[in-house]
């Protein structure tokens, strides 16, 4: 079976930190996968690596058996990945409906030509409001993305992840600023979309919610994976305790 | 209709496919474009040249598109490398280039310019019909970007790039397109600007003219093509209709630039509009 | 002994274009925008300095007239134009830049005819004097001992004094700079204030060394500033300094070889457009753009 991501050895410095060191590792289709780690550990660097905002200094990202090592964040999502960020980034002058119709249509967009040739957007914009229903924006469609309050734009980035109809989607820190309500729906969205068989990577930092519904946890700390399996076990693993708990009282030397 | 008149309307319609066609890169797709009469000059030194080379009046004006387009293109790639503002500050150096290195010519005419075009064959009304049919022309062009997904896409890439890769849209591929459909426009009425006055200097496209078509799609509303069509006609009208506004053209354009930015960065149905997204604080 | 006349006016022009451009490159680091109208306080600062000039007889006071008001101009600037669009894209304020720009300069073709103002009594620019077999007029004289004295005191100013050390803060680390106090709004009013005084000298000497001040005349430095600043480094007040230098150098020498193809103006956009290509962020990087 063709792994949906594989990364293989990425690393990548900045200045003199390597923020990511060395990293491995692959993500079986349909799986739920949460990424977690201390401050700093490379988490938000990493998702970027593989998103394609960020070019390593070595190592290659395979999506669904492909490198992708030199494209673009466009031509990756073309390919089947989708990503939320962690600061949320609606087309905030468009209305919600229109940031997940864009999104629907990206078989449209996929280059200029082909874009000008299209003009009917009836079945983009019908996906698109049964898209936002299932992730209770139902009735915001007309408003302008920049008038939500975060929780709602938070599922707006969900929505619009969900339009690209993607094989994966990597969610760096969707719960973050939300409160324990907002948080726990979020999480059932998500695994409602990973029930439907869409592999699903989640960086985060909430870690209670984290442990409740992924199926396989990675501990990220100062650049490298520390601890890699079943949640309980790794959240019970002495060297990922060390990782969080060092890391507070200041106790880790970075090398 | 008299000549004046005929004359009048020309420019109406060349200052409409101008503007409409300025609207399309730095409205539809948000990349400020200060130089777009270096774009309607090489095409009307095209469309000159090889109609002096060749009498061929369909074959200048396509020569005059490609040119227009062709620069446009080379300038689109600039703006895959800088960011906005710097962006609109080369266009800026490629309209003072242009008239630069036209000036500097003999072959291009140097500082007298090229006359003594030969005429298009159409005469004076029908160099008029074919002006206000290409205006039409790109209007509903515009029109009709607007509506489709390419304009979907502009867009998108206007207001933010990077949101915009998350959705699958190339942007510089976008921007490529919007400089090269609006600036073969551009070079499309110089090369119908050659044949009305027979007679092109480099004076006809210079910085001056680039801020008099910004303040037109400023105020019409970047994204709004009728309201662009508006604005170019009354601008190019108020000249005319208060005589001694002629004097003070560069006071006037430059002045409704600095009050409709400071106004209205919010409001104006347009450009300010589409430009006034508060982005997410950069580190 | 040509070659050491060329590098005489080399270094004055360039010494010219410092005191103008450090004005920009300081509100771009502060603020980053392209304070376009810049170049309006320029040459605002040398219709000034000719106009009072001519009015009192002194060319001192017309100095000292210039130095006084455009100050003032640069502040209002910043709060009547830039401050209210502060959150917008950056080609927003800048695009009103380029309006005010020219705006100002019809306004001075309007106000004082198209072919300019000339100082009436000004013998400046033909005394020349022979300092150890190199030929100086007065006006060079001037722009290098006002070089030295600005910028000199500039550096003092920012390394010595609580409130030139605080500019400098804000200026490379605004939020550390904020979290000890130092007021932000204060310091951009000084900012746009000491740049503005510093363009009008630049005016003001420009207008002397060659007699005429015109409505152009902000134009024509205002693209070159544009290419300094890049050159140098965007927010580096040295890099700046460097970068001007080495352009008035260039244009002394460097018009001998390409005048014939294109003219002068059109050579500093060249440059212009060929660093922003090869290096988008400047030269020294002082700050990435």
């Amino acid at each position: 079976m063709i792994a949906a991501l594989q990364l293989e050895d990425l690393a990548v410095r900045f200045g003199g930190v390597h923020a990511v060191d060395g990293v491995s590792l692959t993500v079986v289709p349909g799986d739920f996968v949460g990424l977690i780690g201390p401050n700093g550990a490379g988490k938000t660097t990493l998702i970027r690596i593989v998103a394609g905002a960020i070019k390593p200094d070595r190592g290659r990202v395979v999506l669904a058996g492909t490198d992708v090592t030199g494209q673009s964040t466009a031509s990756r999502v073309r390919r089947g990945l989708a990503l939320t960020h962690q600061m949320v980034r609606p087309f905030r002058d468009m209305t919600v409906l229109d940031n997940v119709a864009l999104a629907a249509g990206h078989g449209r967009t996929a280059n200029p030509l082909l874009a000008a040739l299209n003009i009917e957007r009836r079945r983009e914009e019908e996906r698109a409001a049964g898209i936002l229903a299932r992730v209770g924006l139902a009735g915001a469609e007309g408003k302008l993305a920049d008038s939500l309050p975060l929780g709602q734009m938070k599922r707006l980035e969900v929505a619009r992840a969900l339009a690209l109809d993607p094989q994966i989607i990597l969610f760096d820190e969707p719960l973050a600023g939300l409160n324990q309500t907002e948080a726990a729906r979020q999480v059932e969205t998500i695994a409602a979309v990973n029930a439907q068989g869409i592999t699903v990577v989640l960086v985060e930092h909430n870690l209670e919610e984290v442990m409740r519904s992924c199926r396989r946890l990675i501990v990220l700390n100062d650049g490298r994976v520390i601890a890699d399996g079943e949640p309980q076990a790794v959240m019970a693993d002495a060297a990922v305790r060390e990782a969080y708990v060092g890391d507070g009282s200041g106790g880790h030397a970075r090398h | 209709m008299s000549a004046y008149d005929i004359s009048l309307i020309s420019v109406i319609g060349l200052n409409v496919i101008l503007a409409v066609s300025l609207n399309m890169i730095s409205g539809f797709c948000g990349q400020i474009s200060l130089g777009h009469g270096a774009f309607y000059g090489a095409g009307a030194y095209a469309a000159a040249l090889a109609m002096i080379a060749t009498a061929s009046f369909p074959l200048a004006l396509v020569c005059g598109t490609a040119a227009g387009a062709i620069l446009g293109i080379v300038v689109g790639f600039a703006s895959l490398r800088v960011r906005s503002d710097f962006l609109a500050i080369t266009t800026i150096g490629v309209n003072f280039l242009f008239t630069g290195f036209v000036r500097k010519q003999a072959w291009l005419g140097g500082e007298m310019g090229i006359s003594g075009i030969p005429a298009s064959g159409l005469g004076r009304t029908g160099n008029l019909v074919l002006i206000l049919a290409f205006a039409a022309a790109t209007v509903a062009l515009s029109l009709y970007v607007g509506r489709s997904w390419m304009g979907f896409a502009f867009r998108a890439v206007s207001q933010d790039e990077d949101a915009a890769a998350t959705v699958g849209i190339n942007a510089g591929a976008y921007k490529l397109a919007a400089f090269g459909i609006g600036t073969a426009l551009a070079g499309l009425a110089g090369g119908l600007y050659a044949f009305f006055t027979q007679f092109i200097t480099a004076d006809a496209f210079d910085f001056i003219l680039s801020v008099m078509l910004m303040a037109m799609v400023v105020i019409g509303g970047i994204g709004s093509t009728f309201g662009v069509v508006v604005a170019a006609v009354g601008l190019t009208l108020l000249p005319e209709a208060i005589r001694f506004v002629n004097d003070y053209r560069l006071l006037l354009f430059g002045g409704l630039l600095v009050l409709v930015i400071r106004l209205a960065p919010g409001g104006l149905a347009g450009l300010t509009r589409k430009l006034a997204v508060l982005r997410p604080a950069k580190p | 002994m040509y070659y050491i006349d060329l590098a005489v006016a080399g270094l004055s022009f360039g010494c010219m274009y410092a005191m103008m451009a450090v004005g920009l490159t300081l509100v771009y680091g502060l603020l980053r925008i392209l304070h376009v109208a810049h170049a309006a306080v320029f040459a605002l600062g040398a219709y000034l300095t000719v106009i009072v000039a001519n009015a009192t007889g002194s060319v001192l006071l017309g100095f000292v007239a210039a130095m006084a008001v455009t100050p003032l101009f640069g502040m209002a600037v910043y709060r009547l134009l830039y401050q209210p669009l502060l959150g917008y894209r950056p080609d927003v304020p800048m695009i009103a830049s380029v309006g005010l720009l020219v705006l100002m300069q019809d306004a001075f073709r309007i106000a004082f005819g198209e072919q300019g103002v000339t100082f009436t009594h000004n013998p400046y620019a033909f005394k020349i004097f022979d300092l150890a077999g190199v030929r100086l007029n007065a006006v060079q004289i001037a722009i290098f001992v006002a070089a030295v004295v600005i910028f000199a005191g500039l550096h003092l100013f920012t390394t010595r004094t609580r409130i030139g050390i605080g500019w400098r803060a804000t200026v490379s680390r605004p939020r550390i700079a904020a979290s000890f106090g130092i007021d932000a709004v204060k310091v951009r009013y000084l900012n746009f204030a000491i740049g503005s005084a510093l363009a009008a000298v630049a005016g003001g000497l420009i207008g002397l060394l060659n007699n005429l001040v015109d409505p152009v005349i902000g134009y024509v430095v205002s693209y070159k500033a544009l290419a300094i600043i890049v050159l140098g480094g965007l927010g580096s007040v040295r890099g700046t300094l460097i970068a001007s230098l080495v352009l008035g150098m260039v244009e002394s020498y460097g018009t001998i070889f390409i005048g014939s193809w294109l003219n002068r103006d059109a050579i500093a956009f060249l440059a212009l457009i060929a660093l922003l290509m090869i290096r988008p962020q400047g030269f020294t990087g002082a700050r990435a753009a």
